[in-house]
């Protein structure tokens, strides 16, 4: 029997269907597994796809939702959705399908509902009974937004490193050269040839 | 947060504001606005919604988007700095449009449970 799983927000509901990962030794109630995923927004169609098309959906709309608010260019591009701002206050969606000859499906939604979208992906997010694989997040990230997300510490964390090695390493082949007397070595080189 | 009135003593910490006193803020008082923000942004999430509503359909008479707009503007006028080119700019019919829908959208995503974060990351990147 599987669980079903229903994230309310005015008018969008997103439903997740899935089963617990008994290996880990979890609640009935758990979805870790998910088999299915509805997203359905009042008078528009369906969305649904596949699992692993859930979380590059989540993640076009959060980054797209950030570029909005941020007044940076509003437009997202992948090889799965696009979005993009019509104005103000009309976002045009295109969700390309995976399979061969079906067309893509294309959405306009208003801010109400864009936020209704991104607060049911946010309860979906905090909620304890579901855990979802994060996959494709940063091979989607327009370059803008990267740097956004590789925040400050991040880029310390990453350029601090390889500068302690090679310091280390300076530091290190300086030390050996109280070890290293060039006299001595000639004296040495001379006693050889000499013989 | 003791009571109401350091929370009315702390909105004069807006530049933008006739009754502009820098005090300062602390970190802490900080956190609570954004705090109360967040709670008020959750609370009134259907007006909220509401207003961004109106607007989207061109061709409907956007009424509620008319009447909060105009009473925005009463109270910006009443309360802010009128010789800020800041306040002006609010003021500006032309160009408001777009700092009041993304102020409004940017409450409106900040209702979930992780919405301190959200808000708080969202100023520091304004």
């Amino acid at each position: 029997m599987q669980n079903k799983l229903s994230f309310h927000q005015s008018s969008v509901s997103l439903d997740i269907v899935g089963l617990p990962d008994y290996s880990n030794n979890e609640n009935k109630d758990q979805i870790s597994i998910i088999s299915q995923w509805k997203l359905n927004i009042v008078n528009k169609p369906l969305i649904e796809g596949k699992i692993e098309h859930l979380g590059p959906i989540m993640n076009a709309f959060y980054i797209y939702s950030n570029l909005l608010i941020k007044n940076e260019i509003p437009i997202y591009e992948s090889e799965l959705i696009d979005i993009k701002a019509d104005n103000l206050h009309i976002h045009n969606i295109v969700l390309k399908s995976s399979k061969p000859n079906v067309k893509p499906l294309i959405l306009k939604i208003g801010n109400s509902l864009l936020s209704d979208t991104i607060n049911c992906f946010d309860q979906l997010n905090e909620s304890s009974k579901v855990r979802i694989k994060k996959t494709g997040f940063s091979k989607n990230i327009p370059k803008k937004v990267r740097i956004g997300v590789f925040n400050k510490e991040n880029i310390i964390n990453f350029v601090i490193p390889p500068f302690i090695a090679i310091f280390t390493l300076i530091l290190l082949s300086s030390a050996f050269i109280y070890f290293h007397n060039p006299i001595e070595n000639k004296e040495k080189i001379e006693q050889i040839n000499s013989k | 947060m003791p009571n109401k009135i350091t929370i009315w003593k702390l909105r004069n910490n807006n530049p933008l504001r006739k009754s502009y006193v820098n005090n300062n803020i602390k970190l802490i008082e900080f956190d609570a606005l954004i705090k109360i923000t967040v709670e008020m942004s959750r609370y009134l999430y259907p007006y909220i919604r509401e207003i961004l509503k109106s607007k989207e359909d061109l061709e409907k008479n956007s009424v509620i988007w008319k009447d909060f707009n105009k009473r925005l503007i009463e109270l910006i006028k009443e309360r802010f700095n009128l010789d800020s080119m800041r306040v002006k700019k609010l003021l500006n019919q032309t160009e408001n449009d777009e700092i009041i829908v993304k102020s409004l959208l940017t409450l409106s995503l900040c209702i979930s449970n992780k919405g301190y974060e959200k808000l708080k990351n969202f100023l520091f990147e304004f």
